[in-house]
């Protein structure tokens, strides 16, 4: 959970990065309400305050400036409190969370890994057994604005012949086949690996019994040369040469 | 803003497993469950009943279009959000770099444009008024 915080805290540093640490965040008041500065003549704008009739003062004479001055084709200036790209929108937006949630981690493309308590077949296309939720809002189904519970003659059309269903309408048992897969993997896992296991295990042993073993069969075999050397006075050092060549060896 | 949900999502999840366990009564019938169906099938119609209250609190959230795209081909929805953020954040990207060029051109166009104009440079940063340097 710490590696992953930090992950996500690595992640927006470098996200950050992109747009510079010379941002400046919004107004306090702004982003609890999860908008930025106010454009101009926006909604929440009103009437212009007293304060501004100076600012516009300024502003018709400049106007005026400029229409007799050279500069009879410039335009105004848009307002520099306007939200524009320059901002990371994300951030100004209090999205971090939702971007590192997202595209932090690599999300799963099946719908049944969204919805895995949801029985049948969800993975499949909505088009081939005729659920799709598009079908749903293009033609919706013609019924009554209200639902009525079942009474004791209605329920008379819900009476059943006893016994199974056909293996083709048996839709709701039917599980994606990754689920089959994890379970398949799980029983694998409890049964499969017992004989995997022992091999390894007795490979294992006997690796050990090998290491146990060699400085045994090491000393006998050194024994047996010397004895052989005693025995044989033709050749007294060869003997003695072969057995550390050969100890060095193994 | 998830509490809104959360009593729809508890809903939705006994709707679910009250049609689950009607299913496994009907895939293998027997007479003596028909009471049992009965009291599901009506489960049913309280379930939607119960769903068609959450409604009323539900009524300002929007879901766009392409979200039912995803699920009908049996794709993850959060790949939707997902895609919707990264594609967000690329065009944000590609605006700022724009702005910030734009902005580079500008004040480079000024610098050069003061140097053989310089009267009418002056004349123009007076219009404009001071202008912090970017």
């Amino acid at each position: 959970m710490g590696e992953e915080r930090a992950g996500h805290a690595g992640m927006m540093e470098n996200f950050s990065a992109l747009f510079g640490g010379a941002e400046p965040p919004p107004p306090a008041a702004a982003t609890a309400l999860g908008f930025g500065p106010g454009k101009p003549g926006g909604a929440g704008a009103g009437p212009p305050p007293a304060v501004a009739t100076p600012q516009t003062a300024e502003d018709a004479a400049r106007k005026a400036a400029a229409a007799s001055g050279p500069f009879y084709l410039m335009r105004e200036l848009p307002g520099n409190m306007e939200l524009t790209g320059s901002t990371n929108l994300i951030t100004h937006y209090n999205l971090e969370h939702s971007y590192n949630k997202f595209c932090g981690k690599k999300v799963k493309e099946k719908l049944s890994n969204f919805l895995p308590d949801l029985p049948g077949m969800i993975d499949l296309p909505g088009s081939h057994d005729n659920s799709s939720l598009r079908s749903l809002i293009e033609k919706p189904p013609i019924c009554s604005s209200s639902f009525n519970p079942i009474t004791g003659t209605m329920l008379t059309g819900f009476r059943l012949h006893a016994g199974p269903l056909p293996e083709q309408c048996r839709l709701m048992h039917i599980q994606p086949p990754k689920k089959k897969n994890k379970h398949k993997h799980k029983q694998s896992r409890t049964q499969d690996p017992v004989p995997p296991e022992t091999p390894s295990d007795s490979d294992h042993k006997k690796k050990k019994k090998k290491k146990e073993e060699d400085p045994e069969r090491k000393r006998k075999k050194k024994e047996k040369k010397k004895k052989k050397n005693r025995h044989s006075p033709e050749h007294p050092g060869v003997g003695s040469s072969q057995a550390s060549s050969s100890s060095s060896l193994r | 803003m998830a509490e809104k949900f959360d009593s729809l999502e508890e809903q939705l999840e006994k709707f679910v497993e009250n049609i689950r366990q009607l299913g496994i009564i009907v895939s293998d019938f027997q007479p003596s469950s028909q009471a049992g169906l009965n009291q599901k099938l009506n489960f049913m119609v309280t379930g939607l009943q119960d769903i068609d209250k959450c409604r009323q609190q539900l009524h300002d959230i929007s879901v766009p279009l392409e979200v039912f795209e995803y699920i009908d081909q049996g794709r993850n929805p959060q790949l939707y959000t997902k895609e919707c953020l990264e594609r967000a954040l690329a065009k944000n990207e590609q605006v700022k770099g724009k702005i910030d060029t734009m902005k580079k051109f500008k004040s480079l166009l000024i610098q050069e444009l003061t140097k053989v104009f310089p009267e009418d440079m002056a004349k123009y940063k007076a219009i404009r008024g001071e202008e912090p340097p970017p």
